[in-house]
C-alpha cells in the first residue's frame, strides 16, 4: 500500500516522470468495465449485421453482458475483504466500489429487460440505444471506484456524454430536444465547476490522487489549519457532484429533463446516475476528506435539508407523474446526503442502503409507467393511472408498493432506509437532520398516497371530472388514457415483480443487507 | 409451554391471507370460509392464552415480584413481569444483546471515525395482563367482523386479505416488546387499514383515508425520531445500546435527565425542556393522534363516517384502543418522570375531549358520526384513567379499553344494519322500528345501555374505577369526566328512544318492507352483549389480569418521582421487588 501510494505521489510530483508498472492482474480488478466496455463494441458492430426491423436480439446481447458483468462483480467481492488500490492507486478494488457497482448493474439490467417493448411502441427502437446505454454503465463502473480526481471526471464524463445523447433519444418531440440541450448545457457547466475544483485542490495539495489529498488533508487538520484554496477546492467539487445527484440549489435541469426524456431513460438516468455519483460524493467526502469533516459538514447539510424541503413540497404542486417524480428524486438524494453530512462509516453505511432501497424502489416506479407508456406517449399524466386497480390490479398493487416504500412505510425498503439515516444522524449528534427528514417525509405522503388514491379511484364516464385528492382529472383525458396507454408485457411484469420482492425483503430483513455494507471498506485511494 | 404460542397468533392471519391469496376469487364460498375459520382460530389460540395466563400462579397473591414464574426467556428483570416471551434475532445478532459497540471491520484508511453501535433490535414477544386481554378482544374482533362480511361484497377476496394482514399488524402492535418491532408493526397496521378505508367505503372515502394516514403517520414519525433517541441517550450514559423495551425500561430509569434544552436569543436564555420531556412529548403524540384526543381527532368522524361496517367493528374497535395501549405500555414506563410532569396536560386533554366529544355527539345527527363522536368521549375517559396514575384509575382504564372495543364494535354493528336496511345514517329519518325488529331492538338496547355505564354491564366496572382514580388526583376531574357521562346517558338513549320507539317512520327512498335480524346478524351482535353482560356481573377474571399490571405499570411510573439508586448493580437486577404504592 505505501508503495502504491508512494509512486503515485511521485508520479502526481513529477508529471514527465513514467509511472510504474502496472501489473496485468490489475486488470482483473478492472473486469467488469471491461466486459460492459467489450459488450458495447460488440452491440455496435452487431448492430451494422443486424437487418431493419425489432432490435430485440441487441437486447439480449446487452442483457447477457450486464450479467456477465454482475457475475465477475460478485466474483470480486466474494475475494475482497479489505480492498487495495489499483492502477497505480487510480482505481478502488474494494467492497463499497462493488456495491455501488451491483445496484448499477442491476438496474441497467432492469432497463434493459424493459427496452424492447417500450422501444418498439414508442417507434424508438435502434441500435445506438443500447451502445449509449452500456456506454453509460461503463462510466458510471468508473466512477464508482475511481480514486483520482481524473479518473472521476474521466466517469462522470463518460456516463454524462451517452445520457445526453439518450434524452434526445426521440427526434421528433421538441420536449425531449429541450431537455437533452438543457442537461447538456447544464452538465457542462458542472463539470466546468468539477475541473475548476479539481485544479484548485491539486494546486493545494500537488496531487490529484485522492489517497495523496487525503495524507496532506491529514497533516493540515492535524496542525490544525485549513487552507482557504482548498477549501474552495472542495467546495466546487461539492457543487458539481450535487449537480450529478441533483440536490437542491443544483436541481434545476432535473424536472426538465426527467420529463423531456422518454420514461425508459429516466428510469435508468434518475437511479443509476445518482447511485454512481453518490459513491463518488461518500468516497470523497466521507473518506478523503474525513478530517476536515467539521469544515464542510454544515455547508453538506444545509444543501440535504434544503433539498428535502424543496423536493418534498415543490412535488405537492406537480401535476406531470415524471416532474412529481424528479422532485420526489431531489428529496430523495436530500436524504442520502444526510449519510455524507455525517462524514462517519454509520453515515456512509445508512446511504449506501437508502441508495439500495432508492434502487429498488425508485426503479419500480419508474418502471411501472414505463410498463404502462404506449403508442406515442409516455404515461405522465394523472390520467393514466385512474382506475388502475381495476385495470391493472397487479401493477396497480406494485405501484402502491413502491410508492409506500418512497414516503417510508415499514415492510418497505424506504423504511429501513430512512431509519438507519436517522438513527446514524442522531446518534452523530445531527439531531437537526433527523427532524427535518421527519417533517419533510410526512409532508411527502400527500403526494404519494394521492397516486395511489387515483390508481383507486373508480373511472366516469368521458364527460365526468375525476377529483383526487384536490386535483381535478379531466374526464375525457382519462378514456383517452385508457385506450393508448399499453398493457404490460410479461417481462415488465416480471422484473417489477422482482424489484418489488426485493423492495419487500429490504423492508422486512434488512440485516441480509445492511450485514454486508455495515463497516463496509472505503479505499481512499 | 415450549411451542411459540405468540408466534403462532402473531403470524396466523398472515398465512390466511396467504392462503386466500392463492384462491381464485370467484370462489366466493371458500374465501369467507377461510377468512372466517383463520379468525377463529386466532380467537381460540387468543382464548388458550388467555387460560394459560390466567392459569399461571397468582403473582399478586404473592407478593409483588418482578421474576417471571416458568417460562422460557427473560434476560432482564423488568418491573413489568411479561409473561410467555420468545426472542430471536432480527436487525442485530443475540450475541450482541446488551453489548457495546463491537468492533467492525473498519479500513485502516479511514481515519478519526467513530465506531457505530450495532443496531440491536430483536424480534421479542410478550404478553402482561394488559396486552393478554386485547390480544383476546383482537382475536374476537376480527372474527366478528369476518363474519360480518356479506358474501355477495364486491372485491371480497382483497377485502379478506387485507383484513388478514391488518389483524397481523394490530397484534405485532400488541405482542412485541421491542422499540424498533413494535413502530415497525404499528405503521406496517397502516397500509392494510388506509387500503380498506379507500376501497370499502362510503361516497367520501379518499379523503378521509388521506387524511387519517397523513394524521397518523406525522404523529407517528416523531415517535420514530424519539424511539431512536431514546436509544442513543440510553446507550451513551450506560454502554448499552438495544431496542429491547425490558432492558430500556431499566435503562430509561437510571440515565441522568440531562440539562434542559435552551435556546439564547438577545441575551435571554430561554430553557426549555429536558431531553427525556422531549422523547415524552414525541411518543405521546404519535398516541394521542391515534386515540384520538381532541385537539387531533379530525380524521376520525371523516373516518368513521366512511367505513363500511365490517372494517369498523376492527378499525373502531381495536385500532383506537393501540393510542392508550401505547400511552400505557411506552409512556409510563420509558418516562416516568415526564409522565407525572405532563400530568395534568394530559388529564386537562382527556376531559376535553370527554367533554366536547360528548357535546359534538349530542349535536350530531348522522349515526355514524355520532357513535364516532361519541368514541372521542369515551377514550377521553380512558385517557384520564391512565393519567390519574394510581392503580384504580389504570386498572378502570385498562378494563375500559376492552369494554369500550366490545361496545363501539356492536353499536357500528347496529348502525351499519340500520344502513343497510334504510339507506340512511339520519337518526331522525327512522322512528318506532322496535315493534317490527324485537331482536334488534333488544340487543341495541343493551349496548346503548353499556355506552353510558349502566350497572350490570361491563363499562360499569371500568368507569367507576376511573372516576374513583381521577377523584383521588382531585375531585374536580373526578366532576369533569362524570359529566360526559351524563351527558352520554342522554345522546344514547335518544338515539334509542328516536329510532326504536313511538309511530313507524322509514325513508320514503329505502326498500319497502324490512325484516327483523338474519341469523348471521344474530350471530354476530350475540356475542358482543353476551360479553357485555357477563363481565359486567362477573368482572373477576378481567379485573385479576389487569389489577396486577396496573399496579405494576403505576410502580413502574412512579420511580420517576421516588428517587432510585443509579448503580450499576441496581440497573442489571432492577427495582424487581416494588412494594404497591
Amino acid at each position: 500500500m505505501t508503495q502504491l501510494i508512494h509512486s503515485a505521489a511521485l508520479g502526481a510530483a513529477l508529471p514527465w516522470y513514467p509511472l510504474h508498472f502496472v501489473p496485468a492482474s490489475d486488470l482483473v480488478e478492472f473486469l467488469p468495465e471491461l466486459v460492459v466496455a467489450a459488450g458495447m463494441v460488440a452491440v455496435l458492430i452487431l448492430d451494422l449485421f443486424t437487418a431493419p426491423g425489432p432490435r430485440t436480439r441487441l437486447a439480449w446481447v446487452s442483457g447477457v453482458t450486464v450479467t456477465v458483468a454482475f457475475g465477475v462483480a460478485v466474483g470480486e467481492w466474494v475475494g475482497h475483504v479489505n480492498g487495495h488500490a489499483v492502477f497505480n492507486g487510480a482505481f478502488a478494488a474494494d467492497r463499497f466500489g462493488l456495491f455501488s457497482d451491483f445496484l448499477i448493474l442491476l438496474v441497467a439490467l432492469a432497463v434493459i429487460w424493459l427496452s424492447p417493448a417500450y422501444l418498439q411502441r414508442r417507434g424508438l427502437d435502434s441500435g445506438e440505444y443500447y451502445v449509449l446505454l452500456l456506454g453509460a454503465v461503463v462510466g458510471m463502473l468508473v466512477l464508482s471506484g475511481a480514486t483520482n480526481l481524473i479518473v472521476v471526471f474521466l466517469g462522470i464524463e463518460l456516463l454524462s456524454i451517452p445520457l445526453y445523447v439518450l434524452c434526445a433519444l426521440n427526434r421528433d418531440d421538441p420536449l425531449g430536444q429541450e431537455a437533452a440541450i438543457k442537461y447538456l448545457l447544464l452538465g457542462g457547466f458542472a463539470s466546468a465547476f468539477l475541473v475548476y475544483g479539481m485544479a484548485l485542490v491539486y494546486g493545494e495539495t500537488g496531487s490529484t490522487d485522492l489517497a495523496r489529498i487525503h495524507q496532506v488533508v491529514l497533516h493540515g487538520a492535524l496542525a490544525g489549519t485549513t487552507d482557504p484554496m482548498l477549501l474552495a477546492g472542495v467546495a466546487l467539487i461539492g457543487v458539481g457532484l450535487s449537480f450529478k445527484v441533483s440536490v437542491a440549489p443544483f436541481h434545476w435541469w432535473t424536472p426538465d429533463v426527467y420529463q423531456g426524456a422518454p420514461v425508459l431513460v429516466t428510469t435508468f438516468m434518475s437511479v443509476a446516475t445518482k447511485v454512481a455519483a453518490f459513491a463518488a460524493f461518500l468516497r470523497i467526502f466521507s473518506v478523503t476528506l474525513g478530517s476536515t469533516q467539521a469544515d464542510w459538514t454544515v455547508a453538506i447539510a444545509l444543501v440535504a435539508i434544503a433539498s428535502m424541503v424543496l423536493g418534498n413540497v415543490v412535488a405537492l404542486a406537480q401535476r406531470s407523474l415524471k416532474r412529481m417524480l424528479a422532485y420526489s428524486g431531489i428529496a430523495q438524494a436530500g436524504y442520502v446526503l444526510i449519510g455524507v453530512a455525517l462524514g462517519q462509516p454509520d453515515g456512509t453505511a445508512a446511504s449506501l442502503y437508502y441508495l439500495a432501497a432508492y434502487a429498488a424502489m425508485n426503479t419500480g416506479a419508474f418502471g411501472v409507467l414505463t410498463a404502462l407508456s404506449g403508442r406515442g406517449e409516455d404515461c405522465d399524466d394523472y390520467a393514466g393511472l385512474v382506475g388502475l386497480a381495476r385495470r391493472q390490479p397487479l401493477l396497480a398493487g406494485l405501484m402502491s408498493l413502491f410508492l409506500l416504500s418512497l414516503a417510508g412505510f415499514p415492510m418497505t425498503a424506504g423504511f429501513f432506509g430512512k431509519f438507519f439515516l436517522f438513527s446514524a444522524a442522531i446518534h452523530d449528534g445531527q439531531i437537526p437532520l433527523a427532524v427535518w427528514g421527519v417533517l419533510t417525509s410526512a409532508v411527502s405522503l400527500f403526494y404519494y398516497l394521492r397516486v395511489i388514491l387515483a390508481m383507486f379511484s373508480a373511472v366516469g364516464g368521458p364527460d365526468q371530472a375525476v377529483n383526487v385528492a384536490g386535483m381535478t382529472v379531466d374526464g375525457a383525458a382519462v378514456a383517452r388514457a385508457q385506450v393508448v396507454l399499453a398493457r404490460p408485457t410479461l417481462g415488465a411484469r416480471t422484473v417489477l415483480t422482482l424489484f418489488a420482492a426485493a423492495t419487500l425483503v429490504l423492508g422486512v430483513f434488512p440485516a441480509v443487507v445492511f450485514g454486508l455494507i455495515q463497516g463496509i471498506h472505503v479505499v481512499a485511494g | 409451554m415450549s411451542w411459540p404460542i405468540l408466534t403462532v397468533i402473531l403470524f396466523l392471519p398472515l398465512a390466511g391471507a396467504l392462503v386466500i391469496a392463492a384462491i381464485p376469487k370467484e370462489r366466493r364460498r371458500l374465501i369467507r370460509g377461510v377468512a372466517v375459520g383463520t379468525a377463529a382460530a386466532v380467537l381460540g389460540l387468543a382464548a388458550v392464552l388467555l387460560v394459560a395466563f390466567y392459569a399461571l400462579p397468582n403473582p399478586s397473591h404473592s407478593r409483588l415480584s418482578g421474576s417471571v414464574s416458568g417460562q422460557s426467556l427473560h434476560r432482564v428483570v423488568s418491573p413489568i413481569t411479561f409473561q410467555f416471551q420468545e426472542q430471536a434475532s432480527w436487525l442485530g445478532s443475540l450475541s450482541e444483546l446488551g453489548q457495546g459497540p463491537s468492533s467492525l471491520n473498519q479500513g485502516n484508511n479511514s481515519v478519526n471515525q467513530s465506531i457505530p453501535p450495532p443496531i440491536n433490535a430483536t424480534y421479542h414477544l410478550g404478553v402482561d395482563g394488559l396486552a393478554v386481554w386485547l390480544v383476546a378482544l383482537t382475536g374476537l374482533l376480527f372474527l366478528i367482523a369476518a363474519v360480518a362480511v356479506r358474501r355477495r361484497e364486491g372485491m371480497l377476496k382483497t377485502f379478506a386479505i387485507l383484513m388478514c394482514i391488518s389483524e397481523t399488524g394490530v397484534l405485532g402492535v400488541l405482542l412485541s416488546l421491542d422499540l424498533v418491532l413494535f413502530y415497525f408493526f404499528w405503521e406496517a397496521a397502516l397500509i392494510p387499514l388506509y387500503f380498506l378505508l379507500l376501497g370499502f367505503g362510503g361516497e367520501r372515502r379518499g379523503p378521509a383515508a388521506l387524511k387519517f394516514m397523513v394524521y397518523t403517520v406525522a404523529g407517528s414519525l416523531f415517535m420514530l425520531l424519539a424511539i431512536m433517541g431514546a436509544y442513543f441517550i440510553g446507550g451513551a450514559q450506560t454502554g448499552i445500546y438495544t431496542f429491547d423495551l425490558p432492558t430500556q425500561i431499566l435503562i430509561q430509569t437510571s440515565v441522568h435527565a440531562g440539562h434542559p434544552t435552551s435556546l439564547t436569543l438577545f441575551g435571554h436564555t430561554l430553557r426549555f425542556l429536558t431531553p427525556a420531556q422531549w422523547l415524552f412529548l414525541a411518543f405521546a403524540l404519535a398516541f394521542a393522534i391515534k386515540i384520538p384526543l381532541v385537539p387531533l381527532h379530525t380524521w376520525l368522524p371523516d373516518a368513521y363516517e366512511s367505513g363500511s361496517p365490517p372494517f369498523l367493528v376492527f378499525f373502531a374497535g381495536i385500532v383506537s384502543k393501540l393510542g392508550a395501549f401505547g400511552f400505557i405500555r411506552y409512556c409510563l414506563t420509558l418516562f416516568p418522570g415526564p409522565s407525572h410532569t405532563f400530568q395534568p396536560v394530559l388529564l386537562a386533554l382527556g376531559v376535553t375531549s370527554i367533554l366536547y366529544g360528548a357535546l359534538m355527539a349530542l349535536r350530531a345527527v348522522n349515526i355514524k358520526r355520532m357513535i364516532g363522536y361519541a368514541s372521542i368521549s369515551h377514550l377521553g375517559l380512558v385517557v384520564v384513567g391512565i393519567f390519574a396514575l394510581d392503580v384504580d384509575g389504570l386498572n378502570g382504564a385498562i378494563i375500559q379499553m376492552v369494554n369500550h372495543g366490545l361496545i363501539i364494535a356492536g353499536l357500528f354493528l347496529c348502525a351499519g344494519m340500520l344502513e343497510a336496511r334504510f339507506h340512511t345514517r339520519d337518526r331522525r329519518q327512522l322512528a318506532g322500528l322496535a315493534r317490527r325488529m324485537p331482536i334488534f331492538a333488544g340487543l341495541f338496547l343493551v349496548i346503548a345501555l353499556a355506552a353510558f355505564g349502566m350497572p350490570l354491564l361491563s363499562s360499569f366496572v371500568g368507569e367507576f374505577l376511573i372516576l374513583l382514580g381521577a377523584f383521588e388526583v382531585g375531585p374536580a376531574w373526578a366532576v369533569a369526566a362524570g359529566v360526559g357521562t351524563v351527558i352520554a346517558c342522554w345522546y344514547m338513549l335518544r338515539l334509542y328512544q328516536g329510532v326504536m320507539q313511538g309511530s313507524e317512520r322509514v325513508p320514503a327512498h329505502a326498500p319497502a318492507g324490512f325484516h327483523d335480524l338474519r341469523r348471521v346478524e344474530v350471530a354476530v351482535l350475540a356475542p358482543l352483549v353476551a360479553l357485555i353482560a357477563v363481565l359486567g356481573v362477573y368482572p373477576e377474571p378481567i379485573i385479576r389480569d389487569t389489577r396486577f399490571s396496573a399496579n405494576q405499570y403505576v410502580v413502574s411510573a412512579d420511580r420517576g418521582v421516588v428517587p432510585t439508586p443509579a448503580s450499576p448493580a441496581a440497573r442489571t437486577v432492577g427495582p424487581s421487588t416494588g412494594a404497591p404504592p
